[in-house]
């Protein structure tokens, strides 16, 4: 029997057509998606509007199935997802596209769900789209974070290599997160330094963006590719301009209207969050664009410096609340106090030496002048 | 090229290695000035070492500059004392009053104040870097200065600009991604921060010596420093 495409599928759930011409119009809106380019896969060299492009796609493509992977994480990319304010591309993703094995969110347990994830792996090899949560451990073969009796390592291996792309949600699975902060004891890395030969894209963010990690797949479901990204593999449409560009606190900022304190009149009056903390003028990210909750805040609108929870090793770089300018590495006063002694000991050492040198110099002066003097005492006298 | 992890090497390792070169060198190089040794001062006391010292400073921080034209130094080269002086007026104001900069005293010495707002600090920013110019055209072009520059003063002179001109353009935001100008402000001023006890600008600090110095000197002979 052919497959049903999701279009069918969507209308067999009672969507009528106009709801899923808004749904197209939305998903293009998510996929950032400003004018369409032409899509090879779809058999199209022109330029049709975005939704079309969109509604295209789904009409004629089968349901992407989707294989969730966690490892060390804390499932607040799930939760975020699962959460997300938009129901209607939540629902899509959690159970239209469709996501075939998630731990945290599948009824099945046990044997049950690791044979689900067999069969989906057999039947849709070399199709599935791989989206993993949480960071690899590299230590000791993978034993820190093991499911169903196999390292995280033989996991993340075994499941890459059917993907037909891999989506890294989440700052853990981009560059190794909070598991990966110093000391780094389990050596948590990012999925991108694992696996080499298959298209992998980041989402980082603590946790990810629901709507960035669902116009991620989104895309690679019309485009049947995945989004243009930046040097960390981060899709360009999402990652494109940095927390900074997009704030609502900038004309503050370009004043140099600044709160000091957490409670001050400047908090109160929505003030630059920079003195505090701020990390947005280097983190890349859509927040301040797409914002959380249905466009109803992010963090830095909401009272909070951005901790920069997008870029690899925010858990490492200074204090949350210490100024971005600050130096990470602050010396103490017992470093300072030995870094000052050992400047004054080698300058006086050497203004010792330097003492000697001039006494033995007068010496050497005198005795030779000693002689002439006497001559000169002479003349004087006989003059 | 990674410019985030150039930025985490420059924020973190080099600027802490630079900050320890800097104190170990100025450290090493006042003592030794100290030490250089010390004429036996048999005036006797008739006045105030304190107020020469107070008096000394008023006078030539805040009084003589800004009515130049008593002053020969003026009359002779007004450029150089007119660029020379806006310069370390804006370099004073940028470092003590721009929010950058006063986050970076905060975590070292844990003492925070208001910032000037960002216009006021752009506007001075951007004369230090203009006299920073003017002062290198007349360097290249005067007769004498020509002949007295040597290799340590131009050096001096790009130590100082490179900080100042990729500091603007990062407070600006103009032509590059934050974390790479920032990386490179960062190296900038660790590079500075080095060459400081080596050379020339290690004035900055010698500078309030000798004033100190100059200043009790007059006071104990109740003079006009």
């Amino acid at each position: 029997m052919k497959e049903k495409t999701i279009y069918e599928h969507l209308r067999d759930k009672g969507l009528s057509r106009r709801d899923f011409m808004k749904l197209c119009g939305t998903i293009a809106g998510m996929m950032g998606l400003e004018f369409a380019p032409p899509v090879k896969a779809l058999g199209k060299l022109t330029h049709p509007s975005p939704t079309e492009v969109v509604a295209q796609a789904l009409k004629t493509k089968p349901r992407l199935p989707i294989i969730w992977l966690e490892f060390q994480d804390c499932a607040g990319c799930s939760e975020a997802i699962s959460r997300s304010s938009s129901p209607s591309l939540g629902n899509l993703v959690l159970n239209d596209i469709a996501i075939e094995y998630h731990e945290t969110l599948m009824a099945a347990a046990g044997f049950q769900a690791e044979k689900a994830k067999e069969e989906c792996m057999r039947k849709y090899w070399g199709k599935y789209v791989l989206v993993v949560e949480g960071s690899p451990t590299l230590a000791d073969d993978g034993i820190y974070c093991t499911v169903a009796g196999k390292s995280n390592l033989d996991l993340l291996k075994e499941a890459a290599a059917g993907a037909a792309a891999i989506i890294a949600t989440g700052n853990c699975a981009s560059f190794g997160g909070i598991p990966a902060a110093r000391p780094n004891p389990t050596r948590a890395c990012g999925v991108a330094d694992l696996i080499k030969d298959k298209p992998v894209v980041n989402i980082p963010g603590c946790p990810a963006i629901p709507e960035v990690t669902t116009g991620t797949i989104l895309h690679f479901l019309v485009m049947g590719e995945l989004p243009k990204t930046d040097h960390f593999k981060r899709p360009l449409p999402f990652y494109g301009h940095t927390i900074h560009d997009h704030c609502l606190r900038r004309p503050f900022y370009e004043a140099g209207k600044f709160a000091e304190s957490f409670d001050d009149e400047g908090a109160r009056q929505g003030y630059c969050l920079y003195k505090l903390g701020c990390k947005g003028p280097t983190t890349y990210n859509a927040c301040a664009a797409l914002k959380w909750e249905r466009g109803l805040s992010y963090p830095v609108q909401s009272g909070h410096p951005c901790l920069g929870c997008s870029e690899p090793h925010f858990w490492d770089g200074g204090g949350f609340y210490e100024g971005q300018s600050a130096p990470t590495i602050i010396l103490d006063k017992v470093s300072t106090a030995t870094l000052v002694g050992a400047g004054v000991a080698v300058g006086a050492a050497l203004a010792g030496v330097n003492a000697v040198k001039k006494s033995r110099a007068k010496k050497t002066l005198k005795k030779a002048a000693s002689p002439e003097t006497g001559t000169e005492a002479e003349t004087k006298k006989e003059a | 090229m990674d410019w985030t992890e150039i930025l985490r090497f420059s924020r973190g390792p080099l600027l802490h290695v630079a900050m320890m070169i800097f104190i170990v060198g100025m450290s090493y190089r006042l003592v030794k000035v100290i030490l250089l040794g010390w004429e036996r001062d048999r005036a006797a006391n008739k006045g105030s070492k304190l107020w020469g010292v107070i008096l000394n400073y008023l006078k030539g921080l805040l009084v003589l500059p800004f009515i130049p034209w008593v002053r020969r130094t003026f009359r002779n080269n007004a450029l150089t004392f007119i660029a020379g002086g806006l310069f370390h007026l804006s370099l004073f104001v940028v470092l003590a009053f721009g929010t950058a900069h006063i986050l970076v005293w905060k975590s070292l010495f844990g003492i925070s104040w208001k910032s000037l707002p960002t216009p006021v600090v752009a506007f001075f920013s951007a004369a230090g870097i203009i006299s920073l110019i003017v002062l290198l055209i007349n360097r290249l072009t005067h007769p004498v200065l020509k002949l007295l520059t040597k290799l340590p003063i131009w050096i001096n002179w790009v130590m100082v600009f490179l900080p100042m001109i990729t500091g603007f353009i990062m407070a600006r935001h103009l032509w590059f991604r934050y974390e790479v100008i920032f990386s490179l402000h960062l190296i900038s001023v660790s590079l500075l921060l080095i060459w400081i006890p080596l050379g020339r600008i290690s004035h900055f600090l010698f500078y309030f010596f000798s004033k100190t110095i100059h200043g009790a000197q007059a006071g104990k002979r109740a003079i006009m420093p």
